[in-house]
């Protein structure tokens, strides 16, 4: 396995064409992994602490070897970067068509670092790249962007296929996005926010190149039997139609929404359920990304008469929302109209931001006008205008994204990294202490699930290397209450899918992180490992897989090792950075504040949660006390190096 | 078999004399495009199976399925564009062969369908606009690709991912792929009843049935 | 016996076509429901509910909760009264 790097150096308009080594694809499989170690092997040369924002930040964009390659697992291409808006590691996947083209650009990674002079976008082509200037992309929206730039570039040798920020990434607006072919958003951490730092509006690529795989037939065959896999569980015809809309209605019965600022967690009204999108939105077949075998995306067009709100948007066309679109919406900000909250998806999109940092914050300020703890005037120095922060009105939660995305005005100053870090500025702007309704974990970032009677997701919204998130050590043994699972990984033992008990809740989150980092790496998407066709241990079926591709040989038990290689290398990049146990934490709603409704009414966090961190910290083989990691776990690892960089830095436990 | 006089053809191992008669190709691909998901699977396992060496590339691809809401390309009523671009093996002789000047083309004689030998293609492309439907595809490096039906399973069918289902709820139910390899005359049957009877899935079901196309699902 | 309700969603609706039913069985026990409703509505729906090679309930992908949220199993005992929905498993997105 050999793939190339593009190296582009935008303060001096450098661009570079390296070969990475097959060792590098031994060591780290691909994808998140060799993006992570990029950005590690960049900042041993810069300073790890400088300002986000400042050209000695770096932009990785990565793919994995098994993405493109007939796989039918899907495509998933990965940023990764220092986080702005937390400040901590970066990261975040994407699917479209882009990762795909990118390969047959003849590149695997790029890593872009410094700041052009003026906006540019990146193009590259057959294993050329240029830097072009973007002062006519400039201000547009993303949707608009990629639509020039396909006008532009034309149709040969390849469509066109881009990754753009919008006009909040222009504005260094923490919480932008960066988006894959107009549509499909690497949200989390920020990092249209680093691309707009850059002065860099797009990457634009063409390609009609060619992947090479070690084995092809063995790939065909491969695939061939992955996809009858796929095809023999008969609850995959429920997620082909609607995606992950379908946890509306699971969410619904186990208490798992995030209502009015996780005020409740399920969610009001009967209108927002996959059911009804799918009666009255679906209209169009599913789309997928590029080599996929479930395809679970959607497209839809309002002709007016779906809902009540629906006039309003009549001749809107977008993709379908995703769970977590809707979960902000529907859920964090009340709005209970399919129309509306697909309205919320496309207008986010076309802005560029992620939905959770946005809705929290807007959620948050909803909540503190709601029990009258700000006042109209208040609220109106906030926003320069009156502003009515009403539940559900979409009209007045539309002007909030504007501000935030054209950072406009004292909202979008105080709240554009996030939730915590505008409570923290407006309640010391204020004088007043307004903690205790922000909703966030690790970094203070924002997530839309409630999490409280879910030891494993607490857990996850605290250890996570990218801050507060599900999608690196996502419980499901514990969401889905699996004991066949629990049984599988811990020696016959159920306790890990019993919600009502600490018990294994930390090991499956270390467990589940090693998966989530292997998958990832492989650059396919998530979502065929948790619909579970092929038995839930994607170190056994994607195995061979790699091989195929790469033609390295692994067992399924050193690839989990791969996984926890990965894991500590974002760990040890967050240590550099000072994080210890006392950052591995959430925030006061989810900590100490019962939930009043759902599954186990009366719960809070703080029931289990240092038993659970503790629990996790074991089985990762780190120190209890500060949360560091330790040198011989690293060094069996085969981390010594990193370990070294750690230990001159004080960021190693002590023995 | 045309009127019109016959070039000599050539196959692999046996020269056809002029006047042989040539069976027409009855099992050809067809793609039902509303079912289509636009995942290029196909366009892979294409460009994979005809590729001894691993090369894997769309552009190498036989044949092209591709939805492309973008500006250059054509846009359904519903603003969502798509575009099929599959051979549709021509009676005899087809005009991709007929105007080859040094007579590339031969017959595959288990699937009767014109090949192109790539030993005595000189890369002319005189087939390229002979081709009335547009789907003789010039590769990257100049090599001419035509669909070849992989000698009779072709491995785009096996890898299409999406399989819509026939069925109504109660029923026996089966699915098939998206893209299928059938026989003309019965999907001719089917596509000639009224619109409002002609639902694909209904379409493929009653082919499935008469085993007409194979489900390997 | 013991009247047990239903709630379909998404995959389970499109199969059964309605939203709920009512059961009356014989034994309170999940097993005893699930081979119910699988006879009732064909081979689609019993490979979607049922595992045929554990004979347990279909687990992957799937979700069988009773109104308190709590994950059903085929050797579960049912009160009388009790809804069970049947749900698509998917988390995240």
């Amino acid at each position: 396995m050999e793939s190339r790097l593009l190296r582009v150096d935008l303060t001096t308009g450098e661009m570079r064409a390296e070969t990475l080594p097959h060792a590098l694809f031994e060591r780290w499989v691909g994808g998140s992994g060799i993006n992570n170690w990029l950005m590690w092997e960049h900042f041993l040369k810069h300073d790890i602490h400088c300002d986000p924002r400042s050209p000695d930040n770096v932009f990785v964009f990565g793919v994995g070897p098994l993405a493109g390659t007939g796989s039918g697992s899907g495509v998933k291409g990965r940023i990764t970067f220092k986080s702005p808006s937390y400040g901590i590691f970066g990261d975040s996947a994407a699917g479209g068509k882009f990762p795909y083209m990118v390969r047959f650009a003849g590149f695997d990674h790029i890593v872009v670092t410094g700041r052009a002079p003026r906006p540019v976008y990146l193009y590259i082509c057959d294993g050329n790249a240029v830097l072009c200037d973007a002062s006519h992309l400039w201000g547009r929206s993303t949707g608009e962007t990629h639509t020039l730039l396909q006008q532009e570039l034309g149709d040969y040798p390849s469509h066109a296929h881009t990754l753009t920020i919008g006009v909040s990434g222009e504005n260094l607006v923490g919480m932008s996005g960066v988006i894959s072919d107009a549509s499909r958003i690497h949200a989390r951490g920020g990092g249209g926010c680093v691309m707009g730092s850059k002065n860099l509006k797009a990457i634009a690529v063409q390609g009609s190149g060619s992947i090479k795989v070690h084995n092809p037939q063995g790939m065909l065959k491969w695939s061939a039997d992955f996809r009858r896999r796929i095809d023999a569980n008969e609850a995959i015809y429920g997620f082909k139609r609607r995606g992950t809309l379908g946890a509306v209605e699971m969410y619904q019965h186990i208490g798992s929404h995030f209502w009015r600022n996780n005020q409740g967690c399920l969610f009001r009204g009967d209108e927002v359920r996959s059911d009804n999108w799918v009666r009255k939105y679906h209209k169009y077949s599913e789309v997928c990304s590029a080599d996929c075998f479930i395809a679970c995306d959607g497209r839809y067009k309002l002709d007016g008469s779906e809902s009540p709100k629906a006039a309003k948007y009549a001749g809107e066309s977008f993709r379908r929302p995703e769970y977590l679109t809707t979960a902000s919406a529907a859920g964090a900000l009340d709005v209970r109209d399919w129309a509306e909250v697909a309205h919320w998806g496309k207008v986010t999109n076309e802005y560029g931001m992620d939905n959770q940092d946005l809705s929290c914050s807007i959620s948050f300020l909803m909540e503190l006008k709601e029990k009258d703890l700000i006042s109209d005037r208040e609220v109106a120095e906030l926003f320069g205008r009156p502003q009515r922060l009403e539940w559900g009105n979409m009209e007045d939660i539309e002007a909030c994204i504007h501000d935030m995305a054209t950072r406009s005005n004292l909202f979008a100053e105080l709240f554009n990294d996030g939730p915590y870090w505008g409570a923290l500025r407006y309640s010391q702007r204020m004088g007043r202490n307004f903690m205790k309704y922000a909703t966030y974990g690790k970094g203070g970032a924002s997530f839309t699930e409630e999490m409280r009677p879910f030891p494993t997701w607490m857990n996850n919204m605290a250890v996570a290397s990218r801050g507060a998130d599900h999608l690196k050590g996502i419980g499901l043994i514990e969401k889905f209450q699996r004991r066949d699972l629990s049984k599988r990984y811990f020696n016959g033992r159920t306790e890990a899918a019993d919600l009502t008990i600490p018990d294994l809740k930390g090991a499956s989150t270390a467990l589940i992180e090693n998966q989530v980092a292997l998958i990832n790496s492989y650059g396919v998407c998530l979502f065929h490992w948790m619909l579970d066709p092929a038995g839930f241990a994607p170190e056994e079926y994607y195995q061979p897989a790699f091989t195929e591709v790469t033609g390295i040989a692994r067992t399924p038990a050193e690839l989990m090792r791969d996984g926890e290689r990965i894991c500590n290398l974002e760990k040890a990049f967050n240590s550099r950075l000072g994080l210890r146990r006392e950052h591995d934490t959430i925030c006061e709603r989810w900590m100490y504040e019962p939930t009043t409704e759902g599954m186990y009414p009366g719960s809070v966090a703080a029931n289990m949660f240092e038993t659970v961190l503790d629990e996790y910290y074991d089985w990762r083989g780190w120190d209890r006390t500060t949360g560091l990691q330790r040198r011989d776990r690293l060094e069996a690892l085969g981390l010594g190096d990193v370990a070294e960089v750690l230990a001159t830095e004080g960021a190693l436990a002590r023995d | 078999m045309s009127n019109l006089p016959q070039k000599e053809l050539v196959t692999g191992q046996q020269w056809y004399a002029p006047d042989t008669d040539i069976p027409d190709v009855h099992e050809k691909l067809y793609a039902l495009q509303n079912q289509c998901t636009d995942c290029n699977i196909c366009e892979i396992a294409c460009s994979l199976v005809h590729s001894p060496e691993g090369e894997l590339n769309p552009l190498l691809s036989r044949i092209r399925i591709s939805h492309a809401p973008s500006v250059n390309s054509r846009k359904a009523a519903h603003g969502f564009g798509f575009v099929s671009a599959i051979c549709h093996h021509c009676g005899n002789p087809p005009p991709c062969a007929e105007v080859c000047p040094v007579d590339a083309f031969y017959y595959d004689p288990k699937t009767n369908v014109a090949v192109i030998a790539q030993d005595k293609c000189i890369q002319c492309m005189e087939c390229v606009p002979a081709c009335p439907f547009d789907v003789v595809f010039v590769a990257p490096d100049g090599e001419l690709l035509k669909c070849d039906l992989c000698g009779g399973e072709p491995a785009c069918v096996e890898a299409c991912a999406t399989r819509p289902e026939m069925n109504n709820a109660g029923k026996q139910y089966t699915r098939a792929p998206v893209l299928f390899h059938a026989d003309a005359k019965a999907f001719r049957s089917v596509m000639q009843q009224k619109p409002e009877k002609r639902d694909e899935v209904g379409m493929m079901q009653a082919m499935l049935e008469r085993g007409e196309i194979s489900s390997s699902a | 016996m013991v009247r047990i309700h239903t709630q379909y969603q998404s995959r389970f609706r499109e199969i059964t076509g309605i939203p709920g039913e009512t059961f009356e069985l014989e034994q309170p026990l999940v097993s005893e429901l699930a081979w119910k409703i699988a006879g009732k509505y064909g081979p689609r729906m019993e490979s979607l509910l049922i595992d045929r090679e554990t004979n347990e309930l279909n687990e992957r992908g799937t979700m069988y909760v009773d109104s308190k949220g709590r994950r059903v199993y085929m050797e579960d005992k049912l009160a009388d009264g009790e809804t069970i929905a049947f749900l698509i498993g998917i988390a995240g997105g």
